[in-house]
């Protein structure tokens, strides 16, 4: 089964490199759609995941890279290449600036810290005048969907092969000393300053080219797209509900989550949403260490799994 | 010179009925360490019971504030103990995901219960005012502000002096002490959490008389209470006043000096800086 | 049994036989979420007209009757997965042609695939500037200009005696209202009043004393709010609270719905607003007669009353109808350029786009007296204002 897992991640890949000449166009935007989701679940898994920082300001960065693209296209007639690397170069200047004083909040701090400074951040754009304010810019056209598809299946793959380069490295180790116990990290000599930073940017690097990725093929972003929490929410439940701290985790998380909510608001619409805030508390309750974890050990304990999860961790 | 002595009279009145949105909040963040991101939510339910406490019932929606609160009271005690309870110790993404489940299941129910139509709650005196030194004071708003004195005041005095109030400290403070001196966690727990969501309950309740009422205002409520509950720190309830006043007053001049569409950068501003210099809020001890 | 199976077997052949000719229009509508008390309209009135015009016997294609069919799904007030629907709606769904979301900022995102994939949409519900101004050949719009909102009310206001000299005008950020707010600083020029004050603010925002407090120290003869509904109530029931007592207000937004009236009560009163629809029986229409009858019969299919929104979505699929007809086909090209081609009569006013795909509708000024609306200027003096408003405490 180890030896036949490359191979099997392989055939998979090939499938999903065709996917464009294969499939219809709702399916690719679809798999466009989930593929930025798992990317930014990715992205979060290593400053959530890894490091154990419940991050809500991802999406900062999904927005910085958003309007770096459109600003250099509309504002500046510049290549999408050269807007993406305006977005990342925003995204990293703001993690190394942001990332020192807010990483030494801890817990809902933390947390909260990063929800306030999105906030902050659509507020600011809303008034930018290069940025369209808050009436958003439209970008150019582009007809090609395969384009997009291609690009974005690209990233989410050099996210996870990151993300499975930190799950066996010193970094990685270090990130998780930190979200065991950080006080005992520093005191084994990991800089846990430094290490947190660099995993706040990185994260906010693969954020960001998705944003870039999205607002080209979307054609129109305004601060509240761009800015929007409920997608930093999306993203940590699907890396949650994945299994946080693991290499395919969100990526599976991501793409389950999203076709169930994809068949859902196609035929139930209102409902869609009521199942959705019913599948987190239960997925919460019963699976509280993600679907990885239920994955490896249900074969083993059958349904007294969900048992032990609740006996485990209620009053 | 009237201007800004108006504007800062404006700033002081909501200040109040901000400080009563985020008292719940606080307290159930401080003693049960969950950051309830349905607190919006309970806001919101409270408004819709004293909507139709008003239309249906034709109560008062002040005669009608310990009826809210009572509904929501139940309300909460019940997802405190038969749901919240069952993830008490799991990691803290997890508090944050099932809260925000909850949020999401209020918002859509109470959509298809009560429709997207704009609710507000219109009594006979709605909208007057009283004039003192030449500056308006809407009699509404002054109704609210010394209502949530009274809450704040009153929940202060509970946690110092009630038997209950004491109990509810000790749990903060350290759990498995608490266990020794008789105390149950999982009644007490409960309880502060639907003491929160009342009081949540009663914001939901005046926030309708002065503003309106939708399915969707839960999440802006919520992000607002962070701010007034971070400002004011977790610690005592009448630091959550100060935090929802100050909140209040930078609005009003930011609004007034800088301009209306910077406001959401001067409130979340603040509380990024409030956070990075003193997270322990403004009134806290020093760690 | 065997009855059964002939009743199953007679209504699969049925079934065929209808899905072989029939229209399909999509859209992509705001059923839930923030949005979705005004999404309603949409919703409504597509269904309404797709099943008014399929009683009256559908549309006629090179002598072949075809049904107009309806595919409609719920954005949930997100404009990213409005442009997934709509792509969805073209791919999966193969509807044939398109109808709109509502609010400026989604036709601006949504109406980008009707471009990419070169198949016409009509909408009723954007009416921002940037959103014809693109060059793009696939997007209609039956809301009128949006800088050209408070034209009427300007020249209403100059017969009013009298005449308000000082004007403020307030406005949310986004692409609907600046264009709204351009246009009108013209407008109040060109009458020769002034703009004394000129204040911008945040979509969504609940709080409005400090503004309001701002315009009672400035004390302007009338206030022109370009916004959403939710504000315009803050705004009233605030501007009561703190006793400000303009000359006049006008809202861009609200003041025609039923809706307004309930949350407000009597203190909706002397507001005034603008349609650019009114149900009166001079509104002809070749499949509900006239807008008062449809007025009638919306409100008792749906249960409320319909306002420009409801009114405008009639025409959009009404203005379908016709195109294919003119064209004569159903081909998205062809009936593109037919729909460029119209020219017709409805219950919401002559439809005839012009060279940006716009129509134009001059917009009624109305007010809110004595709990009803009134119409009070289109072209001239309909009916008379009540100016100046009472102040709060002589109501």
């Amino acid at each position: 089964m180890k030896r036949l897992l490359p191979l099997l991640l392989i055939i998979i890949l090939g499938v999903l490199t065709a996917l464009p000449w294969i499939a219809g166009p709702t399916l690719v935007q679809f798999a466009i759609n989930a593929l930025m989701l798992a990317t930014l679940a990715q992205g979060w898994n290593i400053i959530g995941g890894f490091a154990g920082y419940a991050s809500f300001g991802n999406s900062i960065f999904f927005g910085l890279g958003s309007y770096g693209v459109a600003i250099a296209m509309v504002q500046w007639n510049l290549p999408f290449g050269v807007g993406l690397v305006i977005g990342v170069v925003f995204s990293v200047l703001f993690a190394l600036a942001m990332g020192v004083p807010v990483l030494r909040l801890r817990g809902h701090y933390f947390a909260i810290a990063t929800l306030a400074l999105s906030q902050v951040m659509s507020a600011i754009f809303s008034n930018l005048d290069i940025a369209g304010r808050n009436i958003g810019l439209v970008l150019p056209l582009l007809r090609s969907d395969t384009l997009f598809y291609e690009l974005s299946l690209g990233l989410l793959v050099i996210a996870t092969l990151t993300v499975f380069w930190l799950s066996r490295s010193r970094f990685g180790f270090g990130l998780i000393a930190i979200r065991e116990n950080e006080d005992a990290a520093q005191s084994m000599g990991v800089n846990t300053t430094r290490y947190k930073v660099l995993a706040f940017t990185l994260a906010g690097i693969f954020s960001s080219l998705a944003g870039g990725i999205h607002a080209y093929w979307i054609t129109f972003i305004d601060p509240n797209s761009a800015f929007d929490l409920s997608l930093n929410v999306k993203m940590i439940i699907m890396a949650v509900f994945g299994g946080p701290g693991s290499v395919l985790g969100p990526v599976i998380g991501a793409a389950l989550l999203s076709a169930i909510s994809e068949l859902l608001s196609s035929t139930l619409s209102s409902v869609a949403s009521l199942f959705f805030g019913v599948v987190i508390v239960i997925a919460v309750i019963l699976m509280p260490k993600g679907l990885t974890d239920c994955w490896l050990r249900f074969p083993v304990t059958g349904w007294r799994y969900f048992i032990h999860n609740i006996r485990q961790h209620r009053l | 010179m009237d201007l800004l002595f108006q504007v800062i009279v404006n700033g002081l009145l909501l200040g109040g009925l901000y400080a009563l949105m985020a008292l719940g909040l606080a307290l159930v963040w401080g003693v049960l360490n969950i950051v309830n991101l349905a607190h919006g939510a309970l806001i919101m339910l409270g408004g819709y019971a004293a909507y139709y406490l008003f239309t249906l019932l034709g109560i008062d929606p002040f005669l009608a504030l310990p009826l809210v609160m009572m509904m929501l009271f139940v309300l909460g005690y019940i997802l405190q103990r038969y749901v919240l309870s069952l993830i008490a110790r799991s990691p803290m993404f997890n508090t944050l995901l099932i809260t925000f489940g909850l949020d999401v299941i209020f918002m859509v129910l109470a959509q298809l219960l009560f429709t997207a139509d704009f609710r507000t709650i219109n009594p006979s005196y709605a909208g007057t005012h009283v004039t003192w030194f030449n500056l308006t004071f809407p009699t509404v708003q002054l109704f609210s502000f010394a209502v949530a004195m009274c809450l704040t005041v009153g929940l202060w005095l509970m946690m110092l002096h009630t038997r209950i109030g004491r109990a509810i400290r000790a749990t903060a403070q350290n759990l498995s002490a608490a266990r020794l001196y008789g105390v149950n966690p999982k009644q007490i727990y409960a309880l502060t959490f639907g003491i929160g969501a009342a009081l949540a309950g009663a914001a939901g309740d005046l926030y309708g008389v002065v503003s309106q009422i939708t399915p969707y205002i839960g999440a802006t409520l919520t992000a607002k209470c962070f701010a007034i509950a971070i400002i004011g720190g977790l610690e005592n309830p009448l630091g959550v006043i100060v935090g929802g006043v100050l909140l209040a007053l930078i609005e009003s001049l930011t609004a007034l000096y800088v301009g209306p569409t910077f406001v959401d950068v001067a409130s979340f501003g603040v509380l990024v800086l409030v956070l990075i210099i003193r997270p322990q809020g403004l009134l806290g001890k020093t760690a | 049994m065997k009855k059964t199976l002939i009743a199953l077997a007679s209504l699969l052949v049925m079934g065929q036989a209808i899905a072989q000719d029939v229209v399909t229009l999509g859209a992509s509508v705001q059923e839930t979420g923030a949005l979705a008390n005004t999404g309603r309209y949409y919703r409504d009135g597509y269904n309404f007209a797709v099943a008014k015009i399929n009683a009256k016997g559908g549309v006629k294609v090179a002598g072949k009757s075809y049904q107009l069919a309806l595919k409609i799904l719920d954005n949930q007030s997100d404009s990213n997965l409005s442009v997934r629907q709509y792509v969805q709606l073209l791919n999966q769904d193969k509807v044939n042609f398109l109808l709109g979301p509502f609010a400026s900022n989604f036709a601006l995102a949504d109406s980008s695939v009707a471009e990419k994939f070169q198949v016409p949409m009509i909408q009723g519900g954007g009416a921002s500037d940037q959103i014809f101004n693109r060059g793009y050949k696939y997007i209609f719009g039956t809301l009128p200009v949006a800088s050209r909102y408070f034209e009427s009310t300007v020249a209403m206001m100059k017969t009013l005696n009298p005449q308000p000299k000082t004007v403020a005008i307030l406005y949310a950020d986004d692409a609907f209202d600046v264009s709204v707010a351009e246009g009108t600083r013209q407008w109040v020029k060109q009458a020769g009043m002034k703009v004394i004050q000129d204040e911008r603010y945040s979509t969504n925002a609940s709080d409005f004393s400090t503004l309001i407090s701002k315009l009672r120290s400035t004390n302007p003869d009338a206030v022109l709010v370009a916004g959403h509904e939710t504000e315009v109530l803050n705004f009233i029931r605030q501007a009561k609270s703190l006793n400000f007592n303009p000359k006049m207000y006008s809202f861009t937004v609200g003041v025609p719905t039923e809706d307004f009236r309930h949350a407000l009560g009597k203190d909706a009163n002397y507001a005034f607003g603008m349609t650019s629809w009114v149900p009166s029986p001079q509104n002809k229409d070749e499949y509900f007669g006239d807008a008062k009858v449809f007025a009638s019969a919306y409100k008792a299919k749906f249960g409320y009353d319909p306002d420009y929104h409801a009114a405008s979505a009639v025409a959009d699929v009404e203005a379908f109808a016709k195109a294919i007809e003119l064209a004569n086909s159903i081909d998205p090209k062809k009936v593109r350029d037919a729909i460029t081609q119209l020219n017709f009569k409805s219950l919401y006013g002559n439809v005839a786009f012009n060279k940006e795909g716009q129509i134009s509708l001059p917009q009624t000024v109305i007010q809110v007296q004595h709990d009803a609306v009134v119409d009070i200027y289109g072209q001239s003096l309909i009916n008379k204002p009540i100016y100046p408003m009472p102040s709060w405490d002589k109501r």
